[in-house]
């Protein structure tokens, strides 16, 4: 390297060729790291009660007036008849009617917990609701069964995103 | 409403290798390579007397770039046409094939561009990338609750398995038969000679499904030349020496975001049947088993394929485990689906996904792929293309007229 010459750090890789290669000029690429991150003020906007609720141990559903639905997810506005819903509280049992055990996770983003694998993905039918709500099913992997009766529990930690204030647990026999 | 006399007619296809990495270039310089060979494939000196572009691709992150649609078409000597640029997720490709459909069937031009490309690759991390393509579920209510693509399709073929009785087996056979596909596809990104129980044993992502059960991270670009039929005679001296094949139709359904929300229609893909019933009114199609000769489906997971021979109406409900696992969808079988090796074999960057689907097709009807994968005097046939957990699904038609 002669004086005044800067190296590149950059990852140069010359590209191999055979035969007849009209890209002939252009065979050395270089490659550069970057990184991008974003910060968010993300809303929760009208599903917000949901969220707050979860706080106080309380599982809010909403309900459509004019057809009877009931939304767990919830979502504002009914979208069968365009009406604004009311909320509701469910008890918290529900039912399990799919499930997947999860091996591989990417993860969420960076700046939340990741799960330890493999974990449970539960989508519940909750009792009174017209929905399946989607969470972690925390159990032992050999006792899950399709149509298994679930709970809601609710962890008191800290948490990163008020949905993991809360996730399903076997319900025991009483 | 039978519209196939007048369809948009395929004017010249191009296509770039797929891989996991094209180290020896970026987005921009696959398609340029794709337009290249489609304007090889028409045998066409440029592209001069095309009226408008159409970019599709997904996502701005993969890239760094948003805008694609203006550099790219920048990239390929567009300006100053008009341009569009489409994003419908994993059905962008086959959302911009039906939108170019409307461009010409309106009189809006009399030929159009369709270029789509992603580079899903090793361009990032596949972290990174699963954290995207998560970004495309719902924040809030699926994916901070760990969820994942993987596991929201193995829920669903779960429920499918209890309710019908469908197999792993019977998806590991779809998952096997697009490997092997894919070994007679020069393009394809990763075609393997595996086994039935070689797909059983390879390691759990998101039970049921295993690693070979899922499809590819895929850098690649494909472009189709569209245009009236007058055009086609006027521009490409290729047009007369093959045969016509005309975009006789196309149809597009919708489902909820999330997949819980469908309760309890969860074991299949509503909106793919909504879209298929379009397309069939449209291409004059009755019995759909019987009038289409070859199939592109959207193999994104292995049982992915058996829900949707049931939702286009190939069997019944209940049916698709048994019949695709007696091969009725193999080269040799009824209607050879995937003949290209599908999402798992051939490879699926996004934006070019759905077209490279139609390409296969089109070569197909043309009768100009490899001998070993050609379907015998294949007259008609179809690509089934979504979005999300089948949210948006796009079903296009195609016909060769004798
Ligand atoms: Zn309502």
């Amino acid at each position: 390297m002669s004086e005044g010459q800067v190296k590149s750090k950059f990852d140069v890789q010359t590209i191999e060729t055979t035969g007849h290669d009209p890209w002939a000029d252009f065979r050395e690429v270089e490659k550069l790291s970057l990184e991008f991150t974003q910060q968010y003020r993300h809303s929760l906007g009208k599903y917000s009660k949901f969220f707050i609720e979860l706080e106080n141990k309380k599982f809010l559903a909403t309900q459509c007036g004019k057809c009877e639905k009931v939304f767990a997810p919830p979502r504002p506005l009914c979208p069968d008849c365009l009406d604004i819903t009311i909320w509701k509280e469910l008890a918290g049992t529900g039912t399990l009617e799919t499930y997947s055990v999860i091996h591989f996770s990417p993860g969420t983003n960076d700046d939340v917990r990741q799960l330890e694998t493999p974990y449970v993905l539960a989508y519940v039918l909750l009792d009174g609701a017209s929905t399946l709500f989607p969470h972690v099913l925390k159990t032992d992997l050999d006792s899950i069964e399709m149509g298994m009766k679930v709970k809601i529990e609710y962890t008191d930690e800290p948490v990163d995103h008020p949905i993991h204030l809360m996730h399903f647990v076997p319900l025991e026999d009483e | 409403m039978n519209q196939s006399k007048h369809a948009p007619v395929v004017v010249g296809v191009g296509t770039t290798k797929f891989a996991s990495e094209r180290p020896d270039g970026n987005i921009r310089d696959l398609m340029a390579e794709a337009v290249l060979d489609c304007m090889a494939d028409a045998d066409l000196e440029n592209l001069k007397a095309v009226q408008h572009g159409l970019t599709s691709y997904e996502s701005d992150h993969f890239n760094r770039q948003m805008t694609l649609g203006a550099v790219l078409h920048d990239q390929i000597g567009l300006t100053p046409l008009p341009n569009v640029r489409i994003e419908g997720g994993g059905a962008t490709g086959a959302l911009a094939l039906r939108t170019a459909w409307a461009h010409i069937q309106s009189g809006l031009c009399d030929s159009i561009l369709v270029y789509g490309c992603e580079t899903n690759g090793k361009g990032i991390s596949s972290k990174t990338a699963n954290q995207l393509f998560a970004l495309s579920a719902d924040f809030d209510w699926e994916m901070m609750v760990g969820g994942t693509y993987t596991a929201f399709y193995a829920a669903m073929i779960r429920a499918h398995m209890k309710q019908y009785g469908t197999t792993e087996e019977q998806f590991a056979h779809v998952a096997a038969r697009n490997r092997s596909n894919a070994l007679l596809n020069p393009i394809a990104q990763r075609g393997m000679d595996v086994s039935i129980d070689d797909v059983m044993k390879s390691i759990p992502i998101a039970e049921p499904y295993k690693l070979l059960d899922c499809s590819l991270l895929s850098d690649g670009a494909a472009v189709v030349l569209l245009s009236t039929e007058d055009w086609a005679r006027q521009h490409s001296p290729k047009f007369k020496d093959r045969p016509a094949v005309h975009f006789t139709g196309t149809g597009c359904g919708t489902d909820t975001m999330r997949l819980g929300d469908r309760y309890p229609d969860i074991t299949n893909f509503r909106g793919k049947q909504a879209a298929a019933q379009q397309a069939y009114q449209m291409a004059g199609i009755k019995d759909p088993l019987q009038e289409i000769d070859v199939a592109e489906l959207y193999d994104s997971y292995s049982g992915v394929e058996i829900q949707a021979v049931e939702d286009l109406g190939f069997v019944n409900h209940g049916e698709g485990g048994p019949r695709i696992a007696e091969g009725m969808f193999d080269l040799d079988g009824q209607l050879p689906a995937n003949t290209s090796g599908g999402l798992m074999g051939r490879g699926a960057p996004v934006g070019a996904t759905g077209i490279v689907q139609a390409i296969e097709i089109v070569e197909q009807l043309w009768g100009q792929v490899d001998e070993r994968r050609q379907v015998a005097n294949a007259k008609r046939g179809l690509t089934d293309t979504h979005a999300g957990v089948g949210t948006m699904c796009v079903v296009n038609i195609f016909e060769r007229q004798d």
